[in-house]
C-alpha cells in the first residue's frame, strides 16, 4: 500500500493538479499553452532524463549545466571553423568527453559523485570561459545561424524542432535502460554495487557509461543553445538548471538511494513543476509562492522515499 | 590427488589485511569432479583463500594456475570468464530486481544487446529440474525470505557454467529437506565433471557429502587428504591445533556466588529463550561462530534490539530496557563490536570520547569545564593503560588497540554494574590485546559483572570464569572454568558429546 503510494502518488498528484488547472483556468487547456509548456521544459527534459539515469545507477552528476555551457561554446567555435553538422559532431562529441572525463576521474579514484562533479562543474565552467576567452562567442556565418535557428527552433505541428530532440533523446535513454542488458546493469550497479561486482558485472564500464551519457545529453543542451540564441554563453545555464534536474525524478517518485525508477518519472517532474508554474502563473499566483510550494514538494517526495525504505526495513 | 589431471593448483598464496596475516602459503590442487570441504574455525582463512581463487581479492603473492595455465584474475568478471563461480557467505542480491534476474546478473544470456527473455526462463527452468527448488522467477527478492534468498545465490553459481563452483556456507539457512536437495545437486554437478569447492560449518555435511576435506588454522592448510580418513573428532583436533592452558592468567578469579544480573527467556527473531545469569566479580564469555546470535543478545539486553519475550533483572529487580539511554541509567553498558561505526567519534578528542556519556557531570555554570574533563580523562587514561602524547588529540589519531582502550576508559566512567564487551580485541594488536585483557579482570575484580564476546576462542578460555556457547541462536551449552578447548570448539559446531550440561 505505502508502496503503490510511493510509485503512484506522483502521478495522481499530477492528475489533480491539471484537472484544477483546467477548471480554473480557460486558457490553461489551449493547444498554445500546452506547446508553450513544452518548449519551455525541452532543455530539463534532456538533463532530467540523464539525471534519472545517474540516480538509478546510485550516483549524481551536478556538471551538467556547467558541461552543456562549455559544450554550447565549443559548438559555435567548431561551427566557425568547420561548418554546421561537424560543428553540432564535435558539440556533443565534447559533451561525451566532459562525462568520459568525469567518469574516469571520479570512478577511478572513488570519490564521491556529488562532490566530484561538483568540483568539475566548476572546472568545465572555467574550461567554457577558457574557449571563448572572455564571455560570448556569436556564429559568424549568418546564412548557417539561419539554418541553426529554423532546425532547433522551427515549429513542427505547433511544437519546436528543440522538444522533437528532446523527447526522442529521453525515449531512446528509456528504452535502452528498460530493454537491454546494459540497462538492467545499470539498475543493478543502483541497488547493490557490491552484489553486481560479485556477479561479475564490470561496474566500473556502467558507472563511466553512465557520466558518458550524462555529457552527451549536455552536449545536446549544448547545441539546442546555440541553435536557439546563434550564439554560445559562459551563463548559458546556469546551476539551477541543474539541480531542479536532479530533484526532477525525485518528485516523479525515483529513489535517492538507487536501484529503481524510469526515465519517464524524470520527464513527469519536470511536467510537474511545469504546471506548477504555469499554472499558478495563470491564476495570478505571486512567484514567491512558486518557489516555496516546488520546494515544498521536492521535501514531501524525498520523505515518501525515505519512509518507504524504512517501511520496507 | 593426481597432479596430471588437477584443474586449479595454488601454489603458495598469501594475503594480508593490515596486520593480520589472513593466509599464509597455502599450496593446494583440485581434481575435475572432486567435492572439497575446506573447514575451519573463524578467521581461519577459509574465506579469504576461496575469494583469491574467485577474483574478488588479489593475492599478495603466490600463483594460481586454472586448466594448466596460470592465471591472475583480478575481478569477478575474469574469474568467471575462466570458469570460476563463486558464492559467497554474505548473500549478494540486487533488492529491487526478480528473482530470474538476479539469477542471470552478470551472464545474461542475450539477443544483441538485449537480454534474451525466453532462454531465461528455459535455463531458469533448468536449474530448477537440476535443483529441485521452488522459486518464483518474477518475485522480487528483498520481499522473499532469507532461505529463498540463498536459493537464488546458489542458482546463480550453478548458472554459470563453471568448471569450479565455490560454495562459501551454502546450506546456513536452508531447511533439512532443502540440504538433502542441495546435496544431490552437487553430487549430480560432480559426476558430470564440476569441480565444487564447499565451505561449511556443518562438519557432517563435509563428512558426508565430500571427496577431500582441507583444514585450515590460522590463515595455514593443516591437512588436506580423503574425507574417508576424517571423524569429526579429527577435524576438530585440526581446526583447534595446540592445546593452551585454559587459564592464561594466573591470577585468582573475582566472582563472587552473589548472582547480580539474570536473563531469562530472551526471545526475538534472532534468539531462542536465552537464560544464564552473571554473578558479582565474573566474566561470562559468550562463545561461538559467527552469526550464531552472540552479538544479537547483547543488542538485546542493551535496549538496541527488541524483544519477542524474556525478562532482564539486575540486583532482583526486573528492568524494562528499551534504549540503550535505559539501559545505561539503570547500569548496563556495552562496548560496541565496531568501535568505529558505534563506539567513537573518531575527530573528537579523547577525553571527549571518554565522557561522551558522562558530558553532564562536567557542567560549570551551564558550560562545560574543559580543565575538568581533561583532569578526569588522563586518570582514566592511566586506569586503561591508554597510549597517546595530549589528551585532546583526537581518537582517529590512534591505533585501533588504543581506540578501543578510550571505550573501556568510557566504560570505568560510565562505572555500570553490568559491563557487556563485543569483540573488543579484533584488530589490535598483542601488547593492547594483553592490556585490554588486563582492564577486563581488572573490571571484574572491582565488582563489576562482565559479559565478553569474542571469536577468538582462546581470549575467550583465557579471561572468563564460564564460557556459554552459542549456536543458532540458542544456549547451546555451558563450560566453566577449567575448560577443555576441544569440547568447546565442537560445540560450536553442535557436538555436545562429552561436555557437562548444567
Amino acid at each position: 500500500m505505502i508502496e503503490k503510494l510511493r510509485s503512484y502518488g506522483i502521478v495522481g498528484v499530477f492528475g489533480l493538479l491539471f484537472v484544477v488547472l483546467a477548471i480554473s483556468s480557460p486558457s490553461f487547456l489551449s493547444w498554445q499553452n500546452a506547446a508553450n509548456i513544452l518548449d519551455q521544459s525541452s532543455i530539463l527534459f534532456i538533463m532530467a532524463t540523464v539525471l534519472t539515469l545517474c540516480i538509478i545507477a546510485g550516483i549524481f552528476d551536478l556538471s551538467v549545466a556547467a558541461t552543456a555551457t562549455a559544450s554550447a561554446i565549443m559548438t559555435v567555435n567548431a561551427i566557425n571553423a568547420f561548418g554546421m553538422v561537424i560543428g553540432i559532431i564535435v558539440g556533443l562529441g565534447f559533451g561525451g568527453v566532459l562525462g568520459l572525463l568525469n567518469g574516469l576521474g571520479i570512478v577511478g579514484t572513488n570519490v564521491n559523485s556529488f562532490i566530484g562533479t561538483l568540483a568539475t562543474s566548476f572546472a568545465f565552467r572555467g574550461l567554457g570561459l577558457i574557449l571563448c576567452s572572455g564571455g560570448l562567442v556569436s556564429i559568424t556565418n549568418k546564412d548557417t545561424a539561419v539554418a541553426m535557428r529554423s532546425a532547433f527552433e522551427g515549429k513542427f505541428l505547433g511544437i519546436k524542432g528543440a522538444v522533437y530532440i528532446a523527447l526522442i533523446f529521453s525515449a531512446i535513454v528509456g528504452i535502452f535502460l528498460s530493454r537491454t542488458i546494459w540497462g538492467r546493469n545499470v539498475y543493478a550497479v543502483g541497488g547493490n554495487p557490491q552484489a553486481a561486482y560479485l556477479a561479475g558485472i564490470r561496474t566500473n564500464r556502467i558507472l563511466i557509461s553512465c557520466y558518458v551519457l550524462s555529457g552527451i545529453g549536455a552536449g545536446i543542451a549544448g547545441v539546442i543553445y546555440v541553435g536557439r540564441y546563434g550564439s554560445g554563453a559562459t551563463n548559458a545555464y546556469s546551476d539551477t538548471i541543474a539541480f531542479t534536474a536532479i530533484a526532477a525524478p525525485v518528485v516523479g517518485g525515483v529513489s535517492v538511494f538507487g536501484g529503481s525508477g524510469a526515465i519517464w518519472r524524470g520527464i513527469l517532474g519536470i511536467l510537474t513543476f511545469a504546471l506548477i508554474g504555469n499554472g499558478l502563473n495563470l491564476l495570478g499566483v505571486d512567484t514567491t509562492y512558486q518557489l516555496t510550494a516546488l520546494g515544498l514538494l521536492i521535501f514531501a517526495a524525498v520523505a515518501a522515499d525515505q519512509v518507504f525504505r524504512r517501511s520496507r526495513g | 590427488m593426481n597432479s596430471s589431471t588437477a584443474l586449479v593448483r595454488v601454489h603458495e598464496l598469501t594475503k594480508t589485511f593490515g596486520a593480520t596475516r589472513a593466509v599464509r602459503s597455502v599450496s593446494l590442487s583440485f581434481t575435475e569432479g572432486e567435492i572439497i570441504g575446506l573447514v575451519g574455525e573463524n578467521g581461519a582463512g577459509k574465506s579469504t583463500l576461496a575469494k583469491m581463487i574467485a577474483g574478488v581479492y588479489t593475492a599478495d603473492s603466490g600463483r594460481i594456475e586454472f586448466a594448466g595455465s596460470e592465471v591472475s584474475f583480478r575481478s569477478p568478471f575474469e574469474a568467471l570468464r575462466t570458469g570460476v563461480a563463486m558464492m559467497a557467505q554474505e548473500i549478494m542480491l540486487v533488492p529491487d530486481a526478480t528473482v530470474i534476474e538476479n539469477v542471470f546478473l552478470g551472464s545474461t544470456p542475450r539477443r544483441g544487446i538485449a537480454p534474451n527473455k525466453s532462454k531465461m526462463r528455459s535455463d531458469f527452468k533448468e536449474l530448477l529440474e537440476l535443483t529441485k527448488f521452488e522459486l518464483d522467477p518474477k518475485a522480487v527478492v528483498s520481499r522473499l525470505r532469507l532461505a529463498d534468498q540463498q536459493k537464488v545465490e546458489i542458482l546463480r553459481s550453478l548458472s554459470r557454467n563453471a568448471k569450479l563452483i565455490i560454495m562459501d556456507e551454502p546450506s546456513a539457512s536452508l531447511t533439512a529437506d532443502e540440504v538433502a536437495r542441495l546435496h544431490a545437486t552437487i553430487r549430480e554437478l560432480a559426476r558430470r565433471g564440476v569441480t565444487i569447492l564447499l565451505i561449511s560449518h556443518f562438519l557432517e555435511e563435509v563428512l558426508e557429502l565430500t571427496t577431500t576435506t582441507i583444514v585450515m588454522r590460522d590463515g595455514e592448510v593443516v591437512k588436506a587428504g580423503p574425507t574417508k580418513d576424517e571423524t569429526i573428532d579429527s577435524l576438530v583436533s585440526g581446526m583447534v591445533g595446540r592445546s593452551l592452558e585454559t587459564r592464561y592468567f594466573d591470577n585468582d578469579s573475582a566472582a563472587t556466588q552473589q548472582v547480580r544480573f539474570s536473563v531469562e527467556g530472551l526471545t526475538n527473531s534472532a534468539l531462542h529463550d536465552i537464560s544464564f545469569e552473571i554473578h558479582q566479580g565474573e566474566i561470562l564469555g559468550l562463545a561461538g561462530l559467527i552469526g550464531a546470535g552472540r552479538t544479537e543478545i547483547a543488542r538485546a539486553i542493551f535496549g538496541a534490539d527488541a524483544l519477542d519475550s524474556g525478562t532482564v533483572t539486575l540486583e532482583g529487580k526486573k528492568l524494562s530496557v528499551t534504549s540503550p539511554r535505559d539501559a545505561i541509567k539503570q547500569g548496563i553498558y556495552m562496548i560496541p563490536e565496531n568501535r568505529k561505526e558505534e563506539g567513537l567519534i573518531l575527530e573528537a578528542s579523547i577525553s571527549e570520547n571518554m565522557m561522551l556519556s558522562t558530558l553532564k557531570r562536567y557542567r560549570k555554570a551551564g558550560s562545560l569545564s574543559t580543565r575538568k574533563l581533561g583532569k578526569r580523562a588522563v586518570e582514566l587514561a592511566g586506569e586503561v593503560d591508554l597510549r597517546y602524547s595530549k589528551i585532546t588529540q583526537s581518537a582517529l589519531s590512534l591505533s585501533g588497540g588504543n581506540q578501543q582502550k578510550i571505550l573501556f576508559g568510557r566504560a570505568v566512567e560510565v562505572a555500570p554494574k553490568v559491563l557487556i564487551v563485543d569483540e573488543p580485541t579484533r584488530g589490535v594488536d598483542i601488547a593492547a590485546k594483553r592490556a585490554i585483557h588486563e582492564t577486563l579482570l581488572d573490571l571484574a575484580k572491582s565488582g563489576m559483572s562482565i559479559l565478553f564476546i569474542s571469536s577468538e576462542i582462546e581470549e575467550v578460555l583465557g579471561v572468563c570464569d564460564r564460557v556459554l556457547v552459542i549456536h543458532q541462536g540458542k544456549v547451546q551449552v555451558q563450560f566453566t572454568a577449567p575448560f577443555n578447548q576441544k569440547q568447546v570448539v565442537a560445540a560450536f559446531f553442535g557436538q555436545t558429546s562429552g561436555a557437562k550440561h548444567d
